[in-house]
């Protein structure tokens, strides 16, 4: 909650109605002038109802907001509680504009009576991603007949974690090798699960209920129906935030490379924390924003609102093709980047040597062309970038090459028939490099 | 109640924002002129002058430019009628509250705030009722015209005024502590 505080002013409006109002009077009763009487008598009673609702106590407002957090396109009613309104007949809002934030009224200004209701609520709708600054705005309360103002009191406004916006279409894709307790994913093991794996003879130790007694029959002893275990997996999101690319328009509009990264980033996550997951996510940003694995609706909040956090740029205090990204054996590596950075390709490459599961989603919008520097040859620029794209393309070549699949993001489903490919890929013999 | 509708703005205000410039501006002209069709014509250049302050006035409704063109349309008038009481100054003291009251108005808020109806409706039932202070004293100074010695006519006048301050105060819905409680 946030409060401000002025006071009581006397407005141009009263002291016009009394100033005109009792020059005309002071003329026409020095002069001689009775008409002027008729002509500044409106201006008088005017003026006299303001000094007669004359207010006696300070009103407090406190600005109240209903939620912390909020995803990408949901709105929220900014209201104002305040005590000490009983001389204000009329309240006037200004809510400052903010970038990516819809307003509703849309230019953030509200006026209206102070009724029984109280206070006209402000609604207000983050369009992108990040951390957003709602409700900064001037308020000012008037009393009957405009003779009072309080305020424009300034009250600051609170910074609102806005997350990526979450699809709840889930995908059918499974892990290439989980390797972990309990989960949803098909293990290459023998296990306590629903899967069929084979029918072989029966151990002790079998379950009876396994027990396939057709197939015991013809061969005369007994044979039991084996099946694969379920396990969960361990999913890294490695998040390049290097630069954004493109232009944004928040929510339903225009999206840049980073806007795809962290939506890509937010659906792969919730994808695999709802399915009893355990997921990390690594940013690379200034901020080096950092979860470890963990799974759980908590765990997932925790990774949206690192997501909201990261402001793009290149961190300074370590190479990225030195980061230590903590993935053991069957961990699936999802990695968000327009691959626009080779020392990013060359860790993406190490890791996919490593024998793990890598998966490289492209968000670099097509048609995307940078902004360069105001004073930059536009011609050059675009020599530039070409030049850039051309560096990109190969990146992807050799990563395709290595055995790391590159797709496009497309939805949640993206993943579905890549890590299928990865599967099938998986139970064939290889050959596995060092790190 | 409240104006919490999406309005198109022209020119960095919205529409009842320039509908009150209009007001003012017309107010303030028709207190100037109103007294044309009975012989009370201004001069030009006053009218000139006039004119510009009362744009002024529309776009700076909290500047002391109102008071100053009030002051020069009531001082012309004074100087134009002695003991005359033409029905031109009922139209005079329409144009100058409706000028006050939409500057009034205007400065409730920035320009791109639209003005709440049930406030206008408001202010617009307040408007006539002050108006009818000097209807009242205008009609006691017609009904006493030739009658009464100077010194009771301003009695009577100012007895008028009064009461039509205390009626207006009396019959103006006045939103406040009766609302709420």
């Amino acid at each position: 909650m946030l409060d401000g505080s002025s006071r009581w002013n006397p407005t141009g409006s009263l002291g016009r109605a009394l100033t005109v109002g009792g020059v005309g009077v002071a003329v026409a009763l020095a002069a001689g002038r009775p008409a002027l009487v008729v002509v500044v008598a409106p201006l008088l009673v005017a003026g006299a109802m303001g000094l007669l609702h004359r207010p006696t106590e300070e009103p407090r407002v406190v600005a109240a907001f209903a939620h912390r957090q909020l995803h990408e396109g949901q709105g929220m009613r900014i209201r104002l509680e305040s005590l000490g309104l009983d001389d204000v007949e009329h309240v006037t809002r200004a809510v400052a504009p903010q970038p990516y934030v819809a307003l509703h009224p849309a230019e953030g200004t509200l006026g209206g009576l102070v009724g029984p209701d109280g206070i006209p609520a402000v609604e207000a709708s983050p369009r992108r991603w990040g951390l957003r600054t709602l409700g900064a705005e001037k308020v000012a309360f008037t009393t009957p007949w405009g003779g009072y103002r309080w305020g424009p009191v300034t009250l600051p406004g609170r910074e609102v974690a806005v997350l990526p916006t979450l699809s709840r279409l889930r995908s059918g894709g499974e892990a290439p090798q989980p390797i972990g307790l309990i989960g949803a994913h098909r293990s290459r093991r023998d296990g306590d699960g629903t899967e069929f794996s084979s029918i072989r003879r029966f151990h002790a130790g079998d379950r009876l209920r396994r027990i396939n007694w057709r197939v015991s029959l013809r061969h005369g002893d007994l044979h039991v129906q084996s099946t694969r275990a379920e396990e969960d997996t361990a999913v890294l999101i490695i998040v390049d935030a290097l630069a954004d690319y493109g232009e944004s328009d928040g929510v339903g509009g225009r999206e840049s490379s980073l806007d795809i990264t962290i939506r890509a980033a937010a659906a792969v996550a919730d994808q695999y924390v709802s399915g009893g997951d355990r997921v990390s996510l690594r940013v690379l940003s200034p901020g080096g924003e950092y979860a470890g694995y963990g799974t759980g609706t908590r765990h997932l909040r925790r990774l949206l609102i690192l997501l909201s956090r990261i402001r793009p740029g290149v961190p300074r205090d370590v190479a990225i093709d030195q980061i230590d990204f903590r993935a053991n054996a069957g961990t699936v590596v999802v990695v968000i980047s327009p691959m626009l950075s080779g020392p990013l390709a060359t860790a993406t490459v190490r890791l996919v040597r490593r024998g793990l599961p890598v998966i490289v989603i492209d968000p670099l919008p097509a048609g995307t062309t940078p902004s360069a520097y105001p004073d930059a040859d536009p011609a050059v620029a675009d020599l530039a970038w070409r030049m850039r794209l051309l560096d990109r393309n190969q990146l992807l070549s050799q990563l395709a090459a290595s055995g790391c699949p590159v797709v496009p993001w497309n939805g949640p489903r993206t993943l579905e028939e890549v890590l299928r490919r990865v599967a099938r890929r998986g139970q064939l013999p290889r050959v596995v490099g060092g790190a | 109640m409240s104006s919490t509708g999406s309005t198109r703005m022209w020119r960095g205000a919205v529409p009842s924002v320039w509908v009150l410039r209009g007001v003012v501006a017309v107010g303030l002209m028709l207190a100037q002129l109103a007294g044309m069709p009975a012989g009370y014509t201004p001069p030009v250049a006053l009218v000139v002058v006039v004119a510009a302050l009362s744009l002024a006035s529309a776009f700076r409704p909290d500047h002391l430019v109102v008071s100053v063109t009030m002051g020069i349309v009531i001082v012309w008038w004074a100087l134009q009628l002695r003991t005359e009481m033409p029905a031109a100054v009922l139209v005079v003291a329409a144009g100058l509250v409706s000028a006050h009251v939409a500057t009034t108005l205007l400065a409730y808020g920035p320009t791109s705030l639209p003005v709440d109806p049930a406030l206008a409706v408001l202010w617009t039932m307040r408007t006539a009722m002050t108006w009818t202070a000097g209807l009242g004293v205008w009609a006691v100074a017609r009904a006493y015209e030739g009658h009464g010695s100077p010194a009771t006519f301003w009695l009577t006048g100012l007895a008028a005024a009064l009461v039509g301050a205390v009626v207006a105060a009396v019959a103006t819905p006045i939103r406040g502590k009766e609302a709420r409680r």
